[in-house]
């Protein structure tokens, strides 16, 4: 199957560095890159005439911040998907830039790794898209959610540690019948009070424990666990 | 070139008393002109009247005796001031002539005897044989009561005016004087206001008054000029407002400081006489004010008082800015210096070639947040959500408190039984009141651990600070509204709405002490909506109206 170019456009005042993200560009198999845009006005001009498909987008730049343009209906119109990069510091910009729909996020000073593994999950997404259109135009919607999702690294960590959930585990097991809070899980193992809420969840969604309310002061009911019943 | 005030001045009063001299002056020649020739008309007509009277006269006339009246006349015209006398007959010959005697058996000139020949006598200004003369002419009778003769006497108009002329240069002479006394009066006359108005134009006079009224008016602090009695002159917009005065200026001055502000010892006379004050804190009308006092003196005596203050609370304000701006400055130092170091040693890596590791360094830089960052972005699916943790981690570090969130966090799904608002609104006040109890503790501040996770029974939301903690007293009451433990801000209703989400959607609260101090709010709202909700007894409660 031909693949289709994907059009990326920079947005970049630093020329060094908006040089080693052409560079990037240029390098993909499947990226083709339309234009270097070193201001907010330049950007708006080129996003026009040159219909890019993504944008790498950098939050400062001299006549503007770059947040501005990311809200910007024209950006909807063109369906061009942001990647956003800012400043480490600048957290609160980033909040709203997820806020608005950025396709990716990325803090400067920027790995070259992580830059990559963002583009590469783009040329993903947009074939997907390319695939589903054809396929079934209902589901776009809500199978974009999922495929955003997809590909982000998620090592699926819970925090749960084998030696702490025997520990947990044992405790139950040895009286099975009594209702424990999680004040008396925390004495028993002298784990920490966060700790052990985890892995007493844990254990409910796994289905060793089961969990009932217990109303005894108003306004102050306390969640006590139990060894389920087999 | 523009003229000075004092010139214009002295210039126009001059040329005003020379114009009203000289007016004057011409108003008081003609009537002295008009006067004269009155009085010289009253005295020819007298004169000629009297001569007609004279019994031997008219004798002489009757008898044209010419050399008894050329005798008799001469002696008469002796002392007569009159230029001329003329005695004619009555066919108008000359029968006597006081200055040309050979003018005797000429006819009368002028022509205007008609009028005497029938017997009366006439006042007029002809042309005679000397010139222009005022002259009276007057009947002689005879005992039969015929007339005739004439007399006329006359006196010519440039002897007239001689005289008029001599009295009008007389007073010329005294209006110059004084012309010269004014000059110099006006000289003094202005030089003296010159000094009086510190040699300033009236235009930039008015210009100052303007400029001191918007000046007055314009200026941040309460501005109060008070005369030597104490009564307020001039008083400004700022203090008014400071003061809390709802009436206008114009109804405040006159009236006594004392009326104005509460007696306070800054207005006391001897403290205001000894001394000049500076940014003394007192009370004015229940307002807490830096004011300062400065006296006027006009030629070593006290005019008054100039009393300026300020708010003090806003300058408190106005340092705790600028104490904040100085620690702005100083973060901005030590980033600087933090950057130096950066560089500092990425260069020193590059000129080892040690590539590897200079990669590893400039990668650390950023690999927290942008971890933290995938994270939240990777487990929550809400973007609001995502922007709330993400804003509330960066507000969070700024105020040097940590947000630890638990790996076990997850929540990829739309929550139906809470609205998205409420579910920021619950999550957002939770971290708040952590974030808030962390500060209020004692260095060093221990992490907020959060937990928020769905899975398919229920939604998991879990905040544990190590802050100050809940107090015993309220520690009943917290989900009331109104009740907090908080210093500033919107007081005592972020737990309320919290409670009242989280009940309406049949979800429960737990709150425990965490170890070794500090909260633990956990939240457990069913994922199936109400669906523990009948075993509640929390629905009888009446926090959901």
């Amino acid at each position: 199957m031909q693949h289709e170019l994907i059009d990326v456009l920079i947005v970049e005042d630093e020329r060094a560095l908006a040089q080693l993200h052409a560079e990037l560009i240029s390098k993909h198999p499947r990226l083709r890159l339309v234009g270097i845009a070193s201001s907010l006005a330049d950007a708006q001009v080129q996003l026009e005439s040159k219909q890019p498909q993504l944008m790498l987008l950098d939050n400062y730049l001299p006549d503007g911040k770059g947040i501005t343009l990311i809200s910007n209906p024209m950006l909807t119109c063109a369906n061009c998907s942001v990647i956003f990069i800012t400043a480490a510091s600048d957290m609160d910009t980033c909040s709203q830039a997820i806020r608005n729909g950025a396709f990716d996020y990325i803090l400067k000073p920027v790995s070259w790794k992580r830059l990559s593994q963002s583009l590469e999950r783009f040329v993903q997404f947009a074939e997907q898209q390319r695939v589903w259109k054809i396929v079934d135009q209902q589901n776009v919607d809500s199978l974009y959610q999922l495929q955003a999702k997809n590909y982000r690294q998620d090592n699926g960590s819970k925090g749960i540690e084998e030696n702490t959930l025997a520990l947990v585990q044992t405790l139950f097991n040895q009286k099975s019948a009594h209702y424990f809070s999680v004040d008396e899980v925390v004495t028993e193992t002298g784990l920490s009070k966060t700790t052990t809420r985890r892995y007493l969840e844990h254990c409910v969604e796994a289905g060793f424990l089961s969990v009932e309310m217990l109303y005894g002061k108003i306004g102050h009911p306390r969640r006590m666990y139990r060894r389920a019943e087999v | 070139m523009k003229v000075s005030f004092q010139i214009k001045l002295f210039i126009s009063l001059v040329a005003f008393f020379s114009v009203l001299f000289t007016l004057l002056g011409g108003y008081y020649y003609v009537d002295v002109g008009r006067q004269l020739y009155q009085e010289m008309s009253t005295r020819a007509k007298i004169q000629a009247e009297e001569i007609a009277l004279i019994p031997t006269l008219r004798n002489e006339v009757e008898q044209k005796d010419i050399k008894s009246i050329h005798d008799f006349m001469q002696k008469i015209a002796i002392h007569s001031d009159a230029s001329f006398i003329v005695i004619g007959d009555n066919k108008g010959q000359h029968l006597f002539h006081s200055v040309f005697a050979d003018r005797v058996g000429t006819t009368l000139v002028g022509g205007d005897n008609e009028e005497v020949l029938l017997g009366k006598s006439t006042t007029t200004i002809r042309k005679g044989g000397l010139g222009i003369s005022l002259r009276s002419k007057a009947p002689i009778f005879n005992d039969a009561g015929q007339v005739v003769g004439i007399v006329s006497v006359g006196y010519l108009t440039s002897y007239l005016d001689t005289i008029t002329v001599n009295k009008v240069v007389n007073i010329l002479i005294a209006a110059v004087l004084l012309l010269i006394a004014l000059f110099i009066f006006s000289w003094f006359f202005t030089r003296s206001i010159k000094k009086q108005i510190f040699s300033l134009e009236p235009r930039e006079i008015g210009l100052l008054v303007r400029q001191q009224k918007a000046m007055m008016e314009s200026i941040y602090e309460g501005v109060i000029a008070i005369d030597d009695n104490l009564r307020i002159e001039v008083i400004n917009q700022a203090a008014r407002k400071l003061l809390g005065l709802s009436q206008p200026a114009r109804e405040l001055r006159g009236q006594l400081i004392s009326q104005v502000i509460e007696p306070v010892p800054f207005f006391a006379p001897q403290t205001m006489l000894a001394k000049d004050t500076h940014d003394e804190i007192c009370r004015f009308n229940d307002l807490t004010v830096i004011a300062s006092r400065v006296r006027i003196m006009l030629e070593n005596s006290l005019q008054g008082w100039v009393i300026t203050f300020r708010d003090r609370n806003e300058i408190d304000t106005l340092s705790a800015q600028l104490s904040q701006v100085k620690r702005y400055v100083d973060n901005l130092r030590i980033m600087r210096h933090e950057q130096l170091n950066r560089m500092t040693t990425l260069s020193g890596l590059l000129h080892m070639g040690r590539y590897e590791e200079a990669i590893g360094y400039i990668q650390a830089q950023s690999e927290h947040a942008q971890e933290l960052l995938d994270f939240i972005s990777s487990r929550f699916s809400s973007p609001t959500l995502c922007g709330l943790l993400l804003g509330k981690t960066a507000r969070a570090r700024e105020k040097g408190v940590e947000l630890n969130f638990d790996p076990a966090c997850r929540m990829d799904t739309v929550f139906q039984p809470l609205h998205e608002a409420e579910l920021i609104s619950i999550i957002g006040n939770l971290l708040d009141n952590a974030i808030e109890a962390t500060q209020r503790s004692e260095l060093p501040h221990a992490p907020v651990e959060v937990l928020i996770k769905l899975n398919e029974q229920e939604l998991i939301v879990e905040v544990a600070d190590q802050g100050v903690g809940i107090k015993p007293e309220i520690r009943d009451r917290i989900f009331e509204r109104g009740i907090t433990t908080k210093t500033r801000g919107d007081h005592g209703i972020g737990l309320y709405l919290i409670e009242s989400y989280v009940t309406q959607a049949g979800g429960s609260i737990e709150v425990a002490d965490n170890m070794p101090r500090g909260a633990i709010f956990s939240l457990f709202i069913p994922a199936t909506g109400a669906a523990r909700r009948s075993v509640q007894e929390l629905e009888d409660t009446d926090y959901a109206t």
